[in-house]
């Protein structure tokens, strides 16, 4: 039998940590973007050439030596206990080790709750009392020799379980409202003025609801961890957002120091928010790794990640509008009831955007939470702007219909382009204006006519075109930045950051290593970036609310200047730094950085593996990005399938740091947008618990023959204020307003005010 | 316990005997092994991904005898005496890449990079079948393979560009 490696063609192994290798001509900004500026040359995303071939190694892509393999079992009750179980069939298979069920008390306790302090995505560990709190919750976990005989056997493990009442939808029986200003008295409601008198007195009104799916990130890599003990040391590798918490929350659940647990996420294969926290499945499997004496993996299967990961709770928005007859608002009410656990409260901030979105000076927003028999909802790209945008933006484009006003000008006439209408501080920059002119213009909005059911091809092909804006905030968090400035000669000198920060796609080591190449005239070869990688002194904080890009090249901004101090070079402009470090020892320094205002006990925060972000309200101003999307939607005339050949987006994100990643940042958000809209909706099963589209087959995401053009632009106007680097917010902003876009689109062509997500063939017929 | 099923012996192992990107392999599966989970757990061969196990993601994607499948619903006894091409086979002996692996950069056809094997298994296919005509077909034929990033566009380009040059 040939050895392992002999299937390895070429260069073979696959590149560990630190793979960062490119190829190619240098991009710019112009020929990215279609956008006139152009500073410097960019690289192109600087760790494809080890994706395209394969060699990137993710969370379950470790074949260790005497490696064995979990599945885990889940519950088929939808609430109640677990009375007894059965496991004698499944400790027979041949290769079982371990067949672990509930664990005993002192082995294995709860993490909190991330956003209540703790590390993890829900403050409720399975398995640590005979508790079945939803449908898929896990209750056991199958260790084997081999997969198939670890599914095997977690096929033969049976329960017996007593039930319970459950519930699983905002309506149901059983579901218990609370009011989020009382329970989590630190995420107030946001109130300006009186807006029940204003709306009560504007000429025009609106009163609409818009109903909101649940929703699920469904990255294609699975949620995966593969752990070992090397002594009495824990290592895991597993493709996360937030090495931080992992390393916390697991050593909180077993008891031991954070110091001895190592974790290892060089790249996750999407995240999206569901991988920004401390998982389920890890604190049993590291157990079960110590009884066994062995390493183990475990793959999370694809239908059980609908109940072990976070999705984007089911929401019912009541958006009340009010405007006088020139289309100016003047107020609005937005209420929402969004979904949570009945163990933890999950935080909503669903008027951060609407609140903030126009110049509107009568404001009331009240959240809800609705206590439901699930997991706790968690982060979902854009995971309150989305939907809150389709509720704000639908009623904005109603409003233009009802005045007869152009959605374009309507929209620009409420900009509030200075100043921020909740903290009345101002914005650091704010484009959203030039998003929309420049956007029109790219669109062709001119030629649109308003008439509902106006616009009509030949063979009878529904047209709409329709507007929406969108903002999301520009957050930032506490990093550290470890610069190592190596000479390998007179010409070149290598680069090595290690940052807090996590490369899930987006792009943050591509984004890294030009501000590397621009400011100390390195080149892109020469600089290796560390990320996802607890076992340097960045502590790994999350990676979370598109705050990357803006917490990680400001520390490295700051160890770059200290750099240049210290080797007696000038602050700014460009240096030789292959030339300065030449025949000098490699010098290593770091930097660290925090979020404007914020107290220096978040360092303690951070290194006690704490969510540390703040934004988008600092103590003197408020920063946003922005987004326009104009969108043309095609409804077939028998059939009424609603296809979106062409999208036009223009985002402003500060500086734009990565053209070429970040343009297909944008595409990307836009492509969730359209899922989102036309494709995903979680139905759950109000009979037997749980949600019941759980695979891909049945939650459908969007494939590549749903998806058009998609003509992106970006303003690149670095921000003033928020950090040294000029950089704000992208991955989720691009999301934000592709709904309500479409959905607008589909009142043009059709006449039907679709209010709730997603849009189905049904709503057009 | 009533729903209790018997436990089943496990079935005799099987001798297999394939090729993988060019080389010779000989592996005992079990008859319930997939072929992705036996590339991956017992040849080291991870570069082909599991994003479902049930067929409906492409990620899994590689070659048998030229043609492509999702490796999770090929059992490994099926490719007994067959010819397996996974993404490690692709670039050529001296690690120049392919040049549609070289498109996929230049097109920026990809972001966490997790489907992109699959993509590119699928996009050689998609050239050797000849459904490269348009974009349209383009796109038709590589709705197998999810990009949850939404890197469909780059995918198309490279796929476009890479038959165009080589006369697909
Ligand atoms: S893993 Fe095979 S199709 Fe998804
Ligand atoms: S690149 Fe992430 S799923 Fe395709």
């Amino acid at each position: 039998m040939p050895t392992r490696r002999n299937f390895l063609r070429g260069a073979g192994a696959a590149t560990a940590l630190v793979g960062v290798e490119t190829v190619g001509s240098p991009l710019t900004a112009a020929a990215l973007a279609g956008d006139e500026t152009l500073r410097q040359p960019y690289a192109r995303r600087v760790d494809a050439r080890d994706k395209v071939r394969g060699a990137v190694q993710y969370g379950a892509d470790h074949v260790p030596a005497r490696l064995t393999h979990a599945v885990p079992v889940v519950a088929t009750i939808g609430k109640g206990r677990v009375v007894e179980f059965d496991t004698t069939a499944a400790e027979a298979v041949p290769g079982v080790r371990l067949v672990l069920t509930r664990i005993p008390p002192g082995e294995l306790r709860s993490a909190p709750f991330i956003m209540a302090g703790g590390f993890a995505v829900q403050g409720y560990q399975p398995m640590t009392s005979d508790r079945v709190a939803y449908r898929g919750q896990m209750i056991a976990l199958v260790v084997a020799d081999t997969l198939v005989a670890a599914t095997e056997a977690a096929a033969l493990v049976t329960a017996r379980y007593e039930t319970e009442p459950f519930a699983v939808t905002l309506d149901a029986d059983g579901t218990e409202t609370l009011l989020q200003a009382t329970v989590i008295p630190r995420f107030p409601d946001t109130v300006m003025g009186d807006a029940d008198a204003a709306y009560a007195t504007s000429p025009v009104k609106l009163d609409a609801t818009y109903d909101g799916p649940p929703q699920h990130a469904m990255p294609i890599e699975l949620l995966a961890s593969t752990v070992e003990w090397q002594g009495e040391n824990l290592i895991v590798r597993e493709s996360t957002q937030n090495a931080n918490a992992v390393r916390h929350g697991v050593a909180y659940e077993l008891g031991i120091s954070a110091d001895r647990v190592e974790v290892i996420s060089p790249s996750a294969g999407g995240a999206f928010g569901q991988k920004n926290s401390f998982q389920m499945h890890l604190g049993p499997l590291a157990l079960a790794a110590r009884r066994v004496g062995r390493p183990v993996k475990l793959v999370v299967p694809r239908t059980q990640t609908f109940h072990a990961g976070s999705f984007r709770p089911a929401s019912r928005q009541r958006i009340r509008l009010g405007a006088d007859r020139s289309g100016r608002m003047l107020a609005a009410i937005h209420e929402i009831d969004a979904q949570t656990s009945r163990h933890d409260l999950f935080p909503m901030q669903y008027t951060e955007l609407t609140g903030r979105m126009y110049d509107i000076p009568d404001f009331r927003g009240r959240h809800q939470l609705v206590r439901t028999d699930a997991q706790t909802p968690g982060y979902m790209r854009a995971p309150f702007e989305h939907i809150a945008a389709f509720a704000l933006e639908s009623s904005v484009d109603e409003l233009a219909y009802k005045l007869g006003k152009d959605p374009v000008a309507l929209r620009l006439a409420n900009d509030a382009p200075t100043t921020d209408p909740i903290s009345g501080h101002p914005f650091t920059s704010r484009h959203l204006a030039e998003c929309l002119r420049r956007g029109a213009d790219r669109f062709g909005w001119v030629d649109r006519r308003p008439g509902v059911g106006s616009m009509r091809a030949k063979d009878g092909t529904l047209i709409g075109w329709g507007v929406a804006v969108g903002a999301y905030k520009a957050a930032t968090a506490p990093a550290t930045a470890v610069l190592r400035a190596e000479s390998l000669g007179r010409r070149r000198c290598r680069v090595t950051i290690t940052v807090d920060g996590h490369e899930m796609g987006q792009g943050i080591r591509t984004a890294i290593t030009n501000l590397i190449t621009g400011n100390l005239g390195v080149a892109t070869e020469d600089v290796v970036v560390v990320v996802g990688d607890t076992r340097g002194v960045p502590p790994q904080h999350s990676t979370a609310g598109s705050w990357g890009t803006a917490t990680a090249l400001p520390a490295i901004d700051a160890a770059m200047g200290k750099l240049r101090e210290q080797l007696g070079l000038r602050p700014s402009g460009p240096i030789d730094l292959p030339a300065a470090m030449s025949g000098r020892a490699p010098v290593e320094l770091q930097a660290r950085t925090k979020a404007p205002g914020q107290p220096d006990d978040v360092w303690d925060r951070v290194a006690a593996g704490g969510a540390a972000g703040a934004g988008p309200e600092y103590p003197a101003f408020t920063s946003m990005s922005y987004i326009a999307h104009f969108v043309e939607v095609r409804i077939e005339p028998r059939i009424r399938r609603i296809r979106v050949p062409r999208v036009v987006s223009v985002a402003d994100c500060g500086r734009v740091a990565s053209p070429v990643t970040a343009v297909s940042q944008v595409r990307g958000g836009v492509i969730w947008g359209i899922g989102a809209t036309l494709r995903e909706g979680g139905e759950v099963d109000p009979r037997f618990g749980g949600f019941l589209s759980a695979s891909l087959e049945d939650y459908a995401l969007p494939v590549n023959a749903d998806i058009g053009d998609i003509d992106v632009s970006l303003i690149d106007k670095p921000d003033p204020l928020l950090n040294s680097v000029g950089v704000k917010s992208l991955g989720e902003v691009s999301m934000v307003g592709v709904a309500p876009a479409i959905a607008n689109a589909v009142w043009h062509a059709t006449g039907r005010r679709v209010r709730r997500l997603p849009i189905r063939i049904e709503d057009v017929i | 316990m009533d729903n209790a099923l018997p436990a089943a012996s496990a079935p005799a192992a099987v001798d297999l005997a394939f090729t993988v990107n060019g080389s010779p392999a000989k592996v005992a599966v079990d008859p319930r092994e997939s072929l992705l989970d036996v590339l991956r757990e017992r040849l080291d061969l991870t570069g082909t991904k599991k994003g479902c196990d049930h067929g409906q993601c492409g990620a899994c994607t590689v070659h048998v005898d030229g043609r492509r499948v999702v490796s999770c619903l090929t059992a490994a006894v099926q490719v007994d005496g067959r010819a397996v091409t996974t993404i490690e086979g692709v670039e050529g002996p001296d690690g120049e890449l392919h040049p549609l692996q070289q498109a996929f950069i230049d097109h920026d056809a990809l972001q966490c990079g997790y489907c992109t094997p699959g993509q590119v298994m699928s996009g050689l296919a998609c050239m050797a079948e000849g459904h490269t005509r348009d974009d349209a077909e383009i796109r038709e034929y590589m709705s197998g393979n999810l990009c949850r990033c939404g890197a469909y566009a780059g995918i198309v380009a490279a796929i476009r560009e890479t038959a165009r040059r080589t006369g697909h």
